[in-house]
């Protein structure tokens, strides 16, 4: 496969992650705006997935219309739906003879749905809660999509490498800044609403209450976004699948470059498989994140440097 | 059978060869789609209109303007109603064309080798060399199988009494097949039943026997030959003809920062390391495809390709420096050039031509600037062109000094006033001009076109001009079997 090719699908695939992991952050956060507005501040999601300084944050914080605005249709906000949706779509339309066409087609409809003046009008006078299940559902169809349709090849490999080392990269800076914002330590009960909105965020409420019976704990809701590996967004999850696709292309590449990443993913697993709650707090939550998002941009950029360097 | 629907009022211009309407009366290929029409009410036919558009829309069948920093997607206008060619007509159209490609082909191997018909005094040697896509470079140069012209879009238009003429030849880079396999497509979306009632060949077949004979132009005997298609990238309007063509025949779709050449062969950079590349279908023109050898600003080619296809270790398709035999003066002689090569008369006639780079002729022009139509000798896209009967005193003025400056590089012609076939527009059917570009291939075993083309509509009223990028649109074509 083309390095050029493969990077585009990385990439396709890196924003489509990034799509859902906002698209569903701010749904909830929308609810939880409605539910109780004295309390409430947008501040960890912009913190998250946007490129705001404090004091921008500070201006826009309270007011969900502004924020979504922002967040959703902003073509200047490098990191809005709309950006996200134009570029993946672009990167999928210079590799259209690598996915399917009905692969190609849910992107494309994605796009001139993100362009549709009714979507904007709903979003700031009707209900945005309809608009954001309506691109969610969109985004939906793009995993149903790719699941369905897409051959079991180098192709659907990088998207899955690109897709799960963004979620990865994601729930690392999620769990960072709502513990941070919280102001949350591992031992002390928290105000559960709170913990409550955030699992929903992150699609894991229902996992969460079959897994813990003792309520909302700091420690029960790190143990399941970092290791619990029946939960789809958990990190431990994340890098499973990612060293999953990663050893599908040994065959594909000299194999010095491919041991050489191989190596990286395998390490940084591992490391999670060796943490716990208890070696987490012996090194302090906010400083073993940072590592782990250190590692994690480092296997990123090895992969652009072994497999995507076309230029 | 006299029709009181929806085409009444159909106004048939005098003079004009009408697709649909022989003095009021529908022809008889046309009887099916006639009566079809004739049942759906206007709604319903509004509602297929929007049906088609969106169906291209959804399917990304776009080219991307670009302004004010952001892309608006455009969908190419497309006329729903189709187009049909008899058999009898496609017989002649499909025998003359293969015979003009046979000679094409043949010229251009003689003007890059032997020279004999410029020796003979039959095409007059300084038309060649002042050509400016005659290239030196292709001198001497062996092509696979002597196939110059692999892929031909050659445009036919219909005079007053139904007799198709040659309008041009394009034998670089022709674009629009794309929108003859998609059309039918729509086609069969919007109007269910209708192509195999209809007895319409089908189109299909297109991608498979371009693939086939890349595949047969390998210089290295490999059993899976690299074919790549090379474009110009995602800005390119043709854009989405390239994806289109890459996906249906399964080959790998490249820019020019995807290859590289290494001691005269080319290589694509793929994740597991570099990969030879045996056959490249560019979509690049001439001029952009090897900075070392013509533009040295060029991004969008490869630096070293030409010394790999000197070397024989890379086909490139359509062959370099197909432009002298398509050069609109060049055009004047395809008859000669017929006679010349293989002993036959032209089966499909040729829009008399006159060089203004020749004084009586230019003369003759002048004295009749107003049954005539000037174009550029190397232009395309319908762009540098004077409409004699339409244009004012003025613009004629500014014309013709343009002209002075160097003759060579215009010829005129006598206003061909196009045939009409029926349009729907704004919810009425109206009569278009309209005319044809039938795509022939060309492989080791011969000429092969599929049955069907891109038929371009003016759709402005009165225009006499298809060209998309002078507001013009598509219909599907229908080839009958019977």
């Amino acid at each position: 496969m083309l390095s050029r090719v493969a990077d585009s699908l990385y990439w396709m695939s890196r924003y489509m992650e990034r799509t859902d992991g906002i698209l569903r952050m701010l749904k909830i956060n929308y609810a939880s705006s409605q539910d109780d507005i004295t309390k409430f501040t947008w501040r960890p999601v912009l913190q998250v997935f946007s490129y705001l300084d404090e004091d921008q944050i500070e201006v826009m914080n309270r007011s969900s219309k502004t924020v979504l605005k922002y967040m959703v249709v902003d073509k200047d906000n490098p990191n809005s739906v709309m950006t996200m949706i134009t570029k993946s779509r672009e990167n999928a339309r210079s590799v259209q003879d690598h996915i399917t066409k009905d692969l190609w087609q849910c992107l494309n409809e994605f796009y001139h749905l993100m362009r549709d003046e009714r979507l904007y009008r709903s979003l700031m006078v009707e209900d945005p809660v309809t608009v954001l299940d309506t691109l969610i559902k969109q985004g939906l169809l793009y995993y149903g999509t790719t699941e369905v349709t897409m051959a079991r090849g180098e192709s659907l490999c990088f998207m899955n490498i690109g897709k799960y080392l963004e979620r990865a990269i994601q729930t690392v800076d999620i769990l960072d800044v709502k513990f941070r914002d919280l102001s949350a330590d591992l031992e002390t009960p928290m105000d559960t609403t709170s913990w409550k909105y955030f699992l929903q965020s992150i699609s894991g409420y229902e996992v969460y209450l079959r897994s813990y019976r003792s309520g909302f704990e700091a420690r029960n809701i790190l143990d399941q976004t970092l290791f619990n590996v029946n939960f789809p967004r958990s990190l431990q999850y994340s890098l499973i699948l990612m060293q999953r696709y990663f050893e599908r292309l040994k065959n594909q590449q000299s194999l010095s470059s491919h041991e050489e990443v191989n190596f990286m993913i395998g390490k940084l697993k591992s490391r999670i498989q060796y943490s716990n709650l208890q070696t987490i707090a012996d090194v302090g939550l906010h400083t073993f994140l940072n590592e782990i998002n250190r590692d994690l941009y480092a296997i990123g950029n090895a992969l652009s440097q072994k497999y995507f360097a076309y230029s | 059978m006299k029709d009181t629907t929806i085409f009444e009022h159909y106004p048939v211009s005098p003079q004009t060869w009408d697709e649909m309407y022989e003095k009021g009366y529908v022809r008889t290929p046309y009887s099916g789609v006639s009566n079809f029409l004739n049942q759906i009410p206007v709604d319903e036919l509004n509602k297929k209109e929007e049906l088609a558009k969106k169906l291209f829309m959804s399917q990304g069948v776009t080219f991307t303007v670009y302004s004010s920093g952001e892309g608006i997607e455009k969908i190419f206008p497309f006329d729903i109603i189709p187009r049909i060619i008899t058999a009898s007509e496609w017989d002649i159209i499909e025998r003359g064309i293969k015979q003009r490609l046979k000679a094409l082909n043949l010229f251009l191997k003689d003007v890059y080798n032997d020279q004999f018909i410029l020796k003979d005094g039959i095409v007059p040697m300084e038309l060649i060399y002042s050509c400016p896509h005659y290239l030196r470079e292709m001198h001497g140069l062996k092509v696979p199988f002597d196939i110059y012209v692999h892929i031909a879009g050659i445009d036919l238009i219909r005079d007053h009494d139904g007799t198709f003429y040659i309008l041009e030849d394009n034998l670089r880079t022709p674009s629009g097949v794309s929108y003859m396999i998609e059309n039918r497509e729509i086609t069969k979306r919007i109007f269910p039943d209708l192509i195999p009632q209809n007895n319409v060949r089908s189109v299909t077949e297109y991608p498979s026997i371009l693939f086939k004979n890349l595949v047969s132009l390998s210089p290295r005997q490999v059993s899976n030959p690299t074919v790549v298609l090379l474009t110009p990238g995602i800005y390119n309007s043709a854009y989405f003809e390239h994806t289109t063509l890459a996906r249906l025949m399964g080959v790998e779709l490249v820019e020019g920062r995807d290859l590289v050449v290494d001691n005269h062969r080319v290589y694509m950079k793929t994740t597991s390391g570099l990969q030879q590349v045996d056959v490249i279908y560019r979509r690049v023109d001439d001029d952009f495809l090897d900075p070392l050898v013509f533009n040295p600003t060029s991004m969008l080619g490869v630096s070293g390709l030409m010394s790999a296809y000197r070397k024989g270790n890379v086909a490139i398709v359509n062959a370099v420096g197909n432009g002298v035999a398509d050069d609109k003066a060049i055009y004047t002689y395809v008859p000669e050039m017929i006679k010349y090569y293989l002993n036959e008369d032209p089966l499909l006639k040729n829009v008399p031509t006159y060089q203004l780079g020749n004084a009586d002729e230019y003369k003759h022009v002048m004295t009749n600037i107003n049954k005539m139509v000037i174009k550029k000798t190397n232009g395309s896209g319908g762009y540098g062109m004077l409409m004699g009967h339409a244009a004012s005193e003025k613009e004629i003025d500014e014309y013709k000094s343009e002209v002075e400056k160097d003759p060579r590089q215009f010829i005129a012609q006598p206003t061909i006033s196009l045939s009409t076939a029926p349009c729907y527009i704004n919810g009425k059917i109206q009569p278009r001009r309209i005319d044809l570009r039938p795509f022939a291939l060309c492989g080791p075993k011969g000429i092969e076109i599929v049955p069907g083309g891109l038929t371009r509509v003016a759709l402005r009223e009165g225009s006499l001009v298809v060209n998309s990028s002078q507001g013009g649109g598509s219909k599907d074509t229908w080839v009958l079997s019977v």
